[in-house]
């Protein structure tokens, strides 16, 4: 709360830089002082001075807080500063060289995306070829996923593996050279063209993360099942999926995101019928890098940040894992 | 359990396996056949040999590309690998409000579309970017020199995989059971001892699968190298996209087929170690 409450204040009467950083500065090391419950033992003033050294600030909070602070805004500063730097753009209206805040906050280049007339299709599109593209491969994959994970056959480790094969081939390699076979097959331009890129992205994920929860399902749970009269469909409908079902949400996810962004494959098969989200929004990203380009990047975002919100319980690293290993 | 072992039933794995196993050989294995076959080929002459090859491996530019490649995948793994695992270990051994925010928020990275991150990450590292206003309102004017050269590439591929690489090793450092650490330590173990002797064998498995995955992914990167990179030396993807723009297919083939196999060498690695692993599990 204060935090918000010092950046609504500089926004509102901000005049130098300094008094926005040194006041910023000041919350957060007040915040850490509370954190480690020194508030109370120190007055303001002495609190002040003892933080605004580094040495100060080391002896006051002791070691092990201070390297979990600096190991916190490593992090926060390498893997989010580009990303609230890219909101920072998208609201700028004017925002000049040697600044470091813009200069006029404001919607303008929301209004101008918003207004581009291809926008909203596109994203309809994509969404409708993330969808099918993600029932199709969960259709043709899961079944395999199955017998990869229930029976033992001849040839189980190597069918497998095959499903490797797409992430080993260059991307672009592969894209060319299906496009040259589709164009013989007169599928450049055309729906199922498009699906079957899209599909064949998901087909490693789709296989290998249910077939890795299927097999973690434990067989007895079956047999029990089968003991009380089921039969192996119901089994199957009412015992093994239910309990294999976080691993194929997981999978499910990563082929909807995947089929979100996908925009190679799509632009060589499908490029002047089929403009997508991101193909619609590529060009533009590249070409208008700092004015309108971050607002299609925020719009590209925030699907996939909804997507991971909404299923967050899912998305453990251990079913994520999954995805990348052969059991 | 018992199974009546009948003609149908030997069956039914093939029946479930076929139509994504099709879907493979149709989208996947036959286009690569048909780029192996195309990579032989000598479109002048019109006869099959092996001189894009040669080319790919004798000319100078050719070799310097594949070096350049080389050498920002490698220092890309290993990179990875190390800032991964430390990330890993410190998630898993310390409960405190860090290690549960970093916990919370270090998977988004890996589903940001790669050119949103790209361009977010040049917004921040050019030298009229974020860190060089952060410095100037310091009164310093410091320029980060990270694009246009292999610093930057290697910076944004760290940030796409080792939210990737600490995802597995998280997964593996969880599937260690407390009670086997807790035991190592009762009996007297460091945590060097500890670290050395029980968590880096017990995890070796998954570092070899997120190097693999790591490896693969980055030898025929396209979006990072496109925005990032000077013309010369070329990243293998950029490389590959030039000459399929200059129509140069049959050359551009060789080069897929070359980035194929040095894939297959980390995949061989990958499978060799499952392999053992299974074997050992037996």
């Amino acid at each position: 709360m204060r935090l918000i409450r010092v950046l609504l204040w500089t926004l509102g009467e901000s005049d130098t830089l300094e008094s926005l950083l040194s006041q910023t500065m000041l919350t957060w090391q007040r915040e850490i002082a509370s954190c480690a419950g020194l508030a109370a033992e120190l007055s303001k003033e002495e609190r002040r001075l003892r933080m605004f050294s580094f040495k100060g600030f080391y002896y006051a909070l002791g070691r092990r807080k201070v390297i979990e602070f600096i190991i916190f805004s490593v992090f926060v500063l390498f893997f989010y500063l580009p990303l609230l730097n890219l909101i920072m753009l998208a609201f700028s209206n004017k925002y000049e060289a040697p600044a470091l805040f813009p200069q006029e906050w404001g919607f303008k280049w929301w209004d101008y995306v918003l207004g581009q007339k291809n926008l909203m299709s596109s994203i309809i599109l994509s969404f409708v070829i993330a969808i099918v593209t993600t029932l199709l491969s969960m259709c043709i994959c899961l079944p395999a996923a199955y017998a990869l994970a229930r029976f033992e056959f001849p040839g189980r480790k190597l069918l497998f593996l095959s499903f490797l094969l797409s992430d080993a081939f260059p991307k672009m390699g592969l894209y060319v050279a299906i496009g040259i076979i589709f164009y013989k097959l007169n599928l450049i331009g055309t729906l199922p063209g498009v699906l079957l890129i899209h599909v064949l992205n998901s087909l490693m994920f789709m296989t290998w993360i249910p077939a890795n929860a299927f097999r973690s399902v434990h067989r007895q749970q079956e047999e029990a099942a089968r003991d009380a009269g089921a039969g192996p469909f119901r089994t199957f409908l009412h015992v093994t999926f239910p309990l294999a079902l976080p691993g194929i949400i997981v999978a499910a996810l990563f082929t909807f995101l995947g089929s979100l962004e996908e925009a190679q494959g799509t632009m060589l098969v499908g490029f002047p019928q089929f403009k997508t989200m991101p193909i619609e929004m590529y060009g533009i990203i590249m070409q208008y890098a700092t004015t309108a380009g971050p607002v299609f990047s925020l719009i590209l975002m925030i699907p996939t940040i909804i997507v991971l919100l909404l299923f967050r319980r899912y998305l453990s690293a251990e079913n994520m894992a999954n995805g990348f290993k052969i059991k | 359990m018992i199974v009546r072992k009948n003609h149908l039933q030997r069956w039914i794995p093939y029946l479930f396996v076929a139509p994504a196993f099709l879907l493979i050989m149709g989208v996947v294995a036959y286009p690569i056949l048909n780029v192996m076959v195309r990579s032989f080929h000598i479109q002048e002459e019109d006869r099959y040999g092996l001189d894009h090859y040669y080319t790919l491996f004798t000319s100078k530019i050719a070799l310097n590309n594949l070096y350049y490649t080389s050498y920002i995948v490698i220092i890309t793994v290993l990179l990875s690998i190390v800032l991964a695992y430390a990330l890993a270990l410190y998630l898993r051994f310390t409960q405190s409000w860090a290690s549960r925010l970093i916990g919370a928020l270090y998977l988004l990275p890996r589903f940001i579309p790669g050119l949103v991150a790209v361009n977010a990450m040049i917004t921040v590292i050019r030298d009229s970017g974020l860190l060089n206003r952060i410095a100037l309102a310091f009164g310093y004017d410091i320029k980060p020199g990270l694009m246009f050269n292999e610093k930057g590439i290697i910076l944004m591929n760290l940030w796409f995989n080792v939210p990737f690489a600490t995802m597995l090793l998280m997964a593996a450092l969880s599937n260690i059971p407390q009670s086997l650490i807790d035991s190592a330590r009762d009996v007297g173990a460091g945590r060097i001892k500890l670290f050395v002797h029980m968590i880096l064998p017990l995890t070796l498995k998954d570092v070899m699968i997120a190097a693999t995955f790591i490896f693969m992914s980055n030898i025929g990167s396209f979006t990072t190298p496109y925005l990032m990179d000077s013309s010369s030396p070329q990243m293998l993807g950029i490389s590959l996209f030039t000459q399929f723009s200059n129509m140069n297919y049959e050359y551009a083939a060789a080069l897929s087929v070359l980035m194929f196999f040095l894939c297959s060498l980390s995949a061989a690695v990958y499978i060799y170690t499952n392999m053992r692993d299974k074997q050992w599990e037996k």
